[in-house]
């Protein structure tokens, strides 16, 4: 690698400072798909026109997503001299405010947040944006680094998200990008960048755990003509979501981590398979490489070191099992996703039949952070066996619901509690499911249990690709589990028997106990039904399957015997063992429940306690859906 | 050559011999349903698994598709897997409770149909057999699955008449339960292949492709030996003589 | 009879054949130019290829994001992930095959105006529950608020 190149890299580095860090007024807009979801869309258009309109001396940019999902649409305004400030919910009416301050040359009100300094995780250092907190304005808002929210968390994965223009490869080399490849090209050879990952200890993010450096190891010692690297962005789980949150908001890094990984296992092809159901992340990423080539970064003869890499994009078709690898491949040869047994591993024999390794986006977008911070630093996070940090998708019946990353071993409780308030309506904590389809249900009891891949396997689930989805005593878990096998029914292969009989049967046993058909027999047929398709299924989808239905039946059972006992379901969910009532004594008469009901179910006087004509209803929830009082009860 | 123990008895194998191929040169039953000989491995039913342990981890995985390899030790008859065959044969048994194959492999391991499943009562299992014969040895692909999960079933493209398929049969012929039907209509007799397909003998219909071909008579015996359009197609492949597909097989010599 | 054009196709399976692309990716291509996967398309696939037919079909039925059946002039996703499921993300479907008079809440309306589908995860959790009308994702959706969608949709001249 010669000078130049690395000339060429530091120059473009100053460059994107100074994009990050602007001597006029900039203003930014969380554009990831949960911040449009929530109306950023028009938040951008209108801060565009408006500062047009209004003649600002502003930029006007996109960011992704900074993981306080529940404070969507998110604007961050920089003004020269001043702290970042971040404001919540903003709609194009409050855009308005927001510019008209502005324009007068004042701090715009309402922020909720502040940014004083930005930490280069990368580069050890930090750079602050502004020192005029003598405002008494600017001084009463709380810090980023004060609020609950961020307080124990603990950013790698996510370290750009929210702060970087995902469009701007700049902004990413100006946080450190792309340095710890220039460095390793420059001075480490793959053994060494292998080992570099060893020792981290850093374990795959996609589900399963494996060490990514042994993954590395066996596939760097195959002999073959060509080896791949694969980027495995089928995010499958529901309730997970940090891998399409990486790939929009910080995109430079999977491709990064791509790089290192394809020179450290001696791969010249990369592919990244990207969820159909992710488009803006397709759109980004395809921004992305095209830059990253523009800059050599990607290519023949990679900043002139002889290296040579480049990476294609594969969108998904729609298939869940298209995120276990052997299935993965099948699907990027062209075939359907059908899943074979290992070994060989992918490692040995993969995509075409030649060597392949297959990583996860979070744990290739963890990569360039360990390689320039050394794995010394990520292995002094986390605990014995899982070091470094995981995200969470921390979802459901949660106050705070938002996207966090927090060292392994982290509580539950601080996750739940501390960094997401607590369960919203001052309702009762019932359980947390961990681990997506694959995974189980973690209990109130358990609510101290250090998160990490051991603690969740003992404790009957999975790490799985990091979804935490909170349940509160609304929520039934036979329902949950059913919920469950239903999905996998549907996402089977139908390659091997015990999945695509064994769980469609499962499912129908569940679907008997929720409409109150179930026996007590059931709940031991089920078990050894679960136990068989473990132990029997062909590929990790369907030994994993029962998961779901174990973990209930070990520490729900007395919902599962409601359920068939007494033909009650407890948390009120299971339509056919509920009805619908209005309690008299809450209801105010205002009649929303009747204007609502498509079934004309439903019966009152103006100002009087409605009633529910219970032959009539048809138990679609929209009465309670609109009551403003909470009268409909179940 | 790799060394391995299977059921306690030590033998060598040629690399990449699987643990059926194994089992059965020493006289080790494995049943089997989606495994044929001349086809390539699946395994999807499962029927075959055996419990394989190498540095004192056990791994269950199917005998049909696992290459033997140095040091592991096989069981083949554990009560687990045992319990995993019981388990296979009854979920398919609720599937296709007609068919002989399962009947007799419920007798062979005690196995009876579960109550509390309603039956599905099709006769095709989703082993994949007919596909891969299609596929490997007639190298035609008029079939495959269609649909996935529980859906997934062999199938002509579109469910529909079958452009490709030849009717020679071996689909009928490889399939363990009888699920794919074969019938040849007498010279002058009408049959309905579909709906709204009707075809006048002499011919040979597949049901299950929708498929009815009329069928060639022998130039030297009469008898209507094969259908036309298989015979072209095997004649555009093989390098033979223009007249050779027009007597039977018996008069060819 | 022809419900495609064909330069069209021919264009895509050029293009293809140049990039060596995979099957996976040439059905989409195809899906995305057409709306969904005529039987025409395949067959001419099957034609120029020499893929077997039972090939694409059997992926074209594989993957769930192929229809081979019209689409609707709308697309109306339901998310029907975890956090969507316990928000009750089924209410919306079922809300929805109410005023379109569908049996089984998916499918496109008699007057082809709208395709009802279920998706697992849009990976929104956050906005849950959630519903994707065309390309617009709408986060914390109610059975009125996805009413009002509706009533917007189908005065819209899509």
């Amino acid at each position: 690698m010669n000078a130049k190149a690395i000339k060429n890299v530091q120059g473009l580095k100053k460059e994107g400072l100074v994009s990050l860090f602007p001597d006029k007024i900039k203003i930014i807009v969380g554009s990831a798909s949960c911040g449009l979801a929530a109306g950023a869309g028009p938040v951008f258009e209108a801060i565009k026109t408006g500062v047009k309109e209004k003649r600002i001396k502003a930029r006007v940019t996109r960011t992704g997503c900074i993981g306080l999902c529940h404070q969507e649409p998110l604007v961050d305004v920089i003004i020269p001299d001043k702290p970042r400030l971040t404001y919540g919910k903003v709609t194009p009416q409050a855009v308005k405010k927001i510019l008209d301050a502005l324009k007068k040359g004042k701090v715009p009100q309402g922020a909720f947040a502040r940014i004083d300094t930005e930490e280069f995780l990368l580069e050890g250092t930090s750079r602050t944006y502004g020192t005029d907190s003598e405002d008494p304005q600017i001084a009463q808002i709380p810090g980023f680094d004060v609020l609950s929210f961020y307080q124990k968390q603990s950013r790698i994965a996510l370290r750009n998200c929210g702060f970087i223009d995902p469009g701007n490869i700049l902004e990413y080399m100006a946080k450190g990008g792309y340095t710890a490849l220039a460095e390793l090209l420059q001075s480490k050879s793959p053994q060494q960048v292998v080992s570099e990952i060893e020792r981290s200890g850093l374990r795959g993010r996609g589900g399963a755990g494996f060490l990514t450096g042994r993954k590395w190891k066996m596939c760097r010692a195959a002999h073959a003509d060509k080896k791949y690297l694969i980027c495995n962005a089928d995010e499958g789980d529901p309730g997970a979501y940090m891998d399409r949150s990486i790939l929009e908001g910080d995109p430079h890094t999977v491709i990064e981590g791509m790089l290192i990984a394809g020179y450290a296992i001696g791969a010249a092809q990369g592919y990244i398979y990207v969820r159909d159901e992710y488009p803006l992340a397709i759109e980004r990423l395809q921004k992305a490489l095209k830059q990253a080539r523009t800059h050599g970064l990607l290519g023949d003869d990679i900043l002139k070191s002889g290296f040579s890499f480049d990476i294609i994009i594969n969108r998904g078709a729609g298939a869940f099992v298209c995120g276990e690898e052997t299935a993965l491949i099948k699907s990027i040869e062209g075939d359907w996703g059908e899943p074979r047994q290992r070994p060989p591993y992918p490692a040995q024999r993969g995509l075409w039949g030649k060597p392949t390794v297959i990583n996860n986006v979070e744990t290739l977008a963890t990569v360039p952070a360990v390689m320039h911070n050394g794995a010394k630093w990520f292995s002094a996070l986390g605990t014995q066996h899982s070091k470094g940090t995981k995200v969470f998708s921390l979802v459901g019946k949660v106050n705070r619901i938002g996207l966090v990353e927090v060292p392994m071993g982290t509580s539950l409780r601080d996750i739940i509690y501390d960094i997401g308030g607590g369960i919203p309506d001052g309702r009762a904590f019932k359980a947390v499911q961990t681990g997506g389809p694959s995974g189980g249900c973690i209990p109130a009891e358990l609510i101290d249990l250090p998160v990490d891949y051991e603690a969740l396997s003992r404790a009957g689930s999975i790490m799985g690709s990091g979804g935490l989805i909170v349940m509160d005593d609304k929520t039934c878990m036979v329902d949950v589990a059913k919920y469950f096998l239903d999905f996998l029914e549907n996402e089977s292969c139908g390659k091997c028997t015990p999945c695509r009989v064994g769980v469609k049967r499962m499912r129908e046993l569940l679907d008997a106990i929720c409409s109150g058909s179930g026996i007590i027999e059931d709940l031991a047929l089920l078990e050894k039904m679960a136990l068989n398709i473990k132990d029997s299924a062909l590929c990790g989808l369907g030994k994993t399957a029962p998961n779901p239905v174990l973990s209930t039946l070990k520490y729900f059972k007395d919902e599962y015997l409601a359920h068939i006992l007494l033909k009650k379901c407890p948390a009120g969910v299971c339509k056919n063992l509920i009805t619908y009532a209005i309690d008299p004594a809450v209801c105010t008469g205002c009649g929303a429940c009747l204007k609502a009901c498509p079934a004309d179910a439903i019966k009152g006087e103006k100002k009087k306690a409605h009633k529910v004509l219970t032959k009539k209803c048809i138990k679609c929830g929209a009465c309670q859906e609109v009551c403003p009082v909470g009268a409909v009860v179940t | 050559m790799v060394a391995l123990k299977i059921d306690g008895i030590a033998t060598s194998v040629p690399d990449g011999t699987t643990i059926l191929t194994v089992a059965k040169k020493l006289g080790i039953w494995i049943p089997t349903l989606c495994h044929h000989d001349v086809l390539t491995p699946y395994g999807g039913c499962r029927l075959c698994v055996v419990e394989v342990t190498l540095d004192g981890a056990t791994q269950i995985v199917s005998a049909c598709t696992y290459a033997a390899a140095d040091g592991i030790e096989v069981q083949t008859c554990t009560e687990r897997i045992i319990g995993i065959r019981k388990f296979i044969v009854e979920m398919l048994l609720a599937e296709a409770p007609q068919a002989e194959v399962l009947q007799d492999l419920a007798r062979d391991l005690g196995v009876t149909p579960p109550e509390r499943f309603q039956p599905r009562n099709e006769l095709c299992i989703a082993c994949g057999q007919c596909i891969r014969a299609c596929r490997e040895i007639v190298e035609v692909s008029a079939i495959d699955f269609a649909h996935r999960g529980y859906e997934r079933v062999a199938a002509s493209p579109f469910f529909q008449r079958s452009e490709d398929c030849i009717a020679c049969g071996t689909c009928v012929d490889i399939c363990p339960t009888g699920a794919i039907t074969k019938r040849d209509i007498p010279a002058g007799e009408k049959a309905v292949v579909a709906d709204g397909i009707n075809i006048t003998g002499p011919a040979r219909i597949i049901d299950n492709w929708k498929v009815g071909l009329a069928l060639k008579q022998c130039e030297k015996c009469g008898e209507h030996f094969a259908p036309q359009f298989q015979l072209d197609h095997f004649s555009k492949r093989a390098s033979l003589p223009d007249d050779f597909f027009n007597v039977c097989r018996q008069c060819r010599t | 009879m022809e419900s495609f054009n064909k330069t069209s196709l021919n264009t895509i399976i050029q293009a293809h054949k140049k990039q060596n692309g995979s099957l996976v990716s040439l059905l989409q291509d195809i899906q995305d130019t057409f709306g969904y996967l005529p039987r025409e398309a395949l067959q001419h696939v099957n034609t120029v290829l020499d893929i077997p037919l039972s090939k694409l079909f059997s992926i074209a039925t594989f993957y769930n994001a192929f229809n081979l059946e019209p689409q609707g002039k709308n697309t109306l996703s339901v998310c029907l992930g975890t956090a969507c499921h316990v928000k009750g993300g089924e209410n919306l479907i079922a809300m929805m095959g109410r005023a379109l008079g569908l049996d089984n809440s998916e499918g496109t309306s008699a007057d082809g105006k709208f395709t009802i589908k279920k998706v697992r995860c849009l990976g929104c959790c956050s906005m849950a529950p959630v519903v994707k009308a065309n390309d617009d994702i709408h986060g914390s959706m109610t059975q009125t608020k996805t009413a009002n969608l509706l009533k917007k949709l189908k005065k819209s001249k899509r």
